[in-house]
């Protein structure tokens, strides 16, 4: 296959044409933020953690969805990058109510390891304190509406991965949550076949099995592209 | 002249935040004294809506002395709502992190918050009567208290990773063993341990025999007493029944189920404090006040479960013919006695073979609609009860913490104490210290953490009864 140059952070590459800048930044060691990727389902650049600077273009485009093009020259941390990763993981924790103290993934969290790297020692916005429902109507697993961050990690590993189509979104801007079925209590959902893939795609403590509590979650979200690898080897 | 009143904000050198307000008549004699606690924290509130599971992580967030104590209360709880018991090695390790609490807990409180009174004298200089005031004139005395603080939280930290806010407790047990290497770790402390407890004895035995005058008449009213006894009535922290037991050592109930507490204990509120009115409901509001902690402890203890404690117990017992002992003083003696106990303990459990087994949990799911957990914390019984919904969703939450129950009392000791200390027209701090020390005897936790040294000015106006300030005393 025909390579194409490209320039990422002054570094000279000749890269497969059609992989994502997202793609070829994680094979090249070069760090790139993300919360709503995963690898084994489409990207939707939701969360813009990825934006990256594309010399020509004036707004910052999203690496998970941007394919690179030949002669593209791309920076990842510019201070403008650095900025507005800064201000969309201070809006992460103001949207809704994360508290890790008490948190069931205190120390297993993307989210709060997103914090860590970015610095956040502070959060400029006022909290939106909204008052959100705890689904505990399943009889394995819990949802916190409380500490999703809409990545919809769930609701495309439900579709795309286990075929069964329980999770969606429903509503727009604060008002959006992630719904079961036709927003009825997970419980009484007919689509959920109970097999725990958003559990373990979930980046933070929104959904969790019940028999465990904070320092004995576990989750393997690398799990699910090594389940779509192997069916696509019909292992 | 009108009615004065003397305001004493922040009360200091205890776990929270609090104020006392005295009030005197025309002729310069206290006639009144309210202890206020000005917190609100609203757990019971906010925790609705909740699985029950996550109570063991939430409530030790109550507060940085005792989290031990609330987390084990909670995980009781659950346990009562999956009907599962934990395993025999996750009982060892939930005492020794209890012990552990407990023990550093009580070093704060007698070296760091109330020796400065002992040592350096209550009218000392307010700027150096600290642990920063001991340390420069008993440097031997405070490094010894701060160890075994220390050993109190390695306890912790060496079978779950952290000092304070401890995760690992579980409905059915324990998610961490004890490594070999850490129990040895842990085992190599008790000798120092035993001999910090036993100077700390020698400390307060010698002040009451120097003080005995104050120490006989300091906040003296009789009340009732309520701890945990195993089942031969002897003193108990982690796993208990509930013992009662009246101003003249007769037993009211015994071997009391914590489910039961409902059926024994009442709670009023008061208008002009944030922590409710706690007492035994047989007795009603006016006659029911009850006291809980290392003094009602030993008061309704038939004998301690150690050796060289249970030597001191007698020393206690015999100093009231066998009868409750009712001076606040004696809290501290007391709770040096359980520190003896403890550390006691610990070598004992660190020494069972068990001790470091992996069977650490049984495994359980939702199973009952409610359910009620006790331990004994540093400050006294706590219960915490949870009802649920059939998914395991929190419908109720009620916790009933030690330092409330004492409330009454520590009212009442607050006013016992200002008549006999606080007189007439020129108010000395050193009159106003006594009246704070009486909070310290019960050592009350009345927030989260404790606060540093040097960031807890007082201020004490004396007031007409229009507010108008007639005199300022303050320290800072």
């Amino acid at each position: 296959m025909n390579t194409i140059p490209i320039i990422i952070d002054e570094k000279k590459l000749e890269v497969d044409p059609g992989k994502t800048i997202l793609e070829v930044c994680r094979e090249n060691e070069i760090e790139i933020l993300t919360m709503c990727h995963l690898k084994g389902v489409l990207d939707i650049g939701a969360c813009r953690l990825c934006l990256v600077e594309i010399e020509g273009i004036n707004k910052l485009l999203s690496a998970c969805t941007t394919k690179v093009a030949a002669n593209m020259i791309i920076r990842t941390n510019t201070d403008r990058i650095k900025k507005y990763q800064r201000i969309t993981t201070e809006l992460f924790f103001a949207e809704r109510n994360h508290v890790c103290a008490v948190c069931v993934a205190n120390g297993k969290c993307e989210l709060q390891d997103l914090g860590y790297k970015v610095g956040l020692d502070h959060i400029r916005y006022p909290h939106l304190f909204p008052q959100c429902e705890v689904d505990t109507s399943h009889p394995w697993y819990v949802m916190d509406h409380n500490r999703c961050i809409m990545c919809t990690r769930c609701v495309r590993v439900c579709n795309e991965v286990e075929g069964a189509h329980n999770w969606d979104v429903m509503n727009r801007g604060h008002q959006v949550r992630v719904i079961s079925d036709f927003n009825s209590p997970w419980g009484e959902s007919v689509t959920c076949t109970s097999c725990g893939k958003c559990l373990h795609a979930c980046p933070t403590g929104a959904i969790w099995p019940k028999a465990i509590v904070q320092g004995q979650l576990q989750k393997n979200p690398g799990m699910i592209n090594e389940l779509v690898e192997k069916r696509k080897m019909k292992l | 002249m009108d009615k004065r009143r003397i305001f004493i904000s922040p009360v200091t050198r205890i776990e929270g935040h609090a104020n006392i307000t005295i009030e005197m008549d025309d002729n310069g004699n206290v006639s009144d004294a309210l202890f206020h606690v000005n917190e609100f924290r609203g757990f019971e509130k906010f925790c609705e809506g909740r699985m029950y599971t996550e109570m063991p992580t939430i409530t030790p967030r109550i507060c940085g002395i005792c989290p031990t104590s609330h987390t084990l209360a909670s995980v009781k709880a659950c346990e009562m709502i999956q009907g599962i018991q934990p395993t025999y090695t996750a009982n060892l390790l939930r005492r020794l992190m209890h012990i552990g609490q407990n023990l550093s807990s009580h070093a704060l409180s007698f070296f760091h918050l109330s020796s400065p009174d002992f040592l350096l004298g209550y009218d000392s200089d307010p700027a150096k009567r600290n642990i920063l005031g001991i340390a420069e004139k008993y440097p031997d005395i405070a490094l010894k208290g701060i160890r075994l603080r220390k050993f109190g939280q390695e306890l912790s930290e060496r079978i779950t990773g952290k000092k304070i806010h401890i995760m690992g407790i579980v409905p059915g047990g324990m998610a961490y063993p004890l490594t070999e290497d850490n129990r040895k770790a842990l085992l190599a402390w008790i000798p120092e341990a035993i001999e910090t407890v036993q100077a700390g004895i020698g400390i307060i035995k010698k002040f009451h025999e120097e003080n005995a005058e104050m120490v006989a008449s300091f906040a003296t009213s009789p009340t009732l007493y309520l701890g945990t006894v195993g089942p031969d009535g002897e003193h108990e922290l982690y796993d208990g029944k509930l013992r009662f037991m009246d101003a003249d050592g007769t037993i009211l109930q015994d071997q009391l189920l914590p489910q039961q507490y409902l059926e024994f204990i009442a709670e009023r509120s008061v208008n002009w404090s944030y922590l409710k009115y706690p007492y035994y409901k047989p007795y009603g509001f006016d006659k029911g006040f009850y006291r809980v902690g290392p003094l009602a402890r030993l008061n309704v203890a038939s004998r301690m479960r150690t050796a060289l404690a249970q030597r001191e117990f007698e020393l206690f017992k015999q100093m009231n013919n066998g009868k409750p002992v009712h001076g606040a003083f004696y809290f501290h003696y007391t709770r040096l006695i359980e520190a003896l106990s403890d550390v006691e303990d610990a070598e004992r459990i660190l020494n069972d073979p068990q001790v470091t087994s992996t069977h650490i949990q049984h495994h359980g799911r939702w199973n009952y609609e409610e359910g009620i957990g006790s331990s004994e914390a540093p400050r006294g019984t706590l219960f915490h009860h949870y009802k649920t919904d059939e998914t395991g969703k929190l419908k109720m939450v009620n916790l009933l913490i030690a330092t409330g129950q004492n409330n009454p009392s520590m009212n009442r000791s607050v006013l016992e104490v200002a008549k006999q200390y606080v007189k007439g027209d020129d108010i000395k701090e050193g009159m106003l210290n006594r009246v704070e020390s009486t909070i310290r005897c019960y050592d009350p936790c009345l927030s989260c953490s404790t606060h540093a040294i040097g960031q807890m000015p007082m201020v004490i106006e004396v007031k007409d009864k229009r507010g108008v300030v007639l005199k300022r005393l303050e320290r800072g």
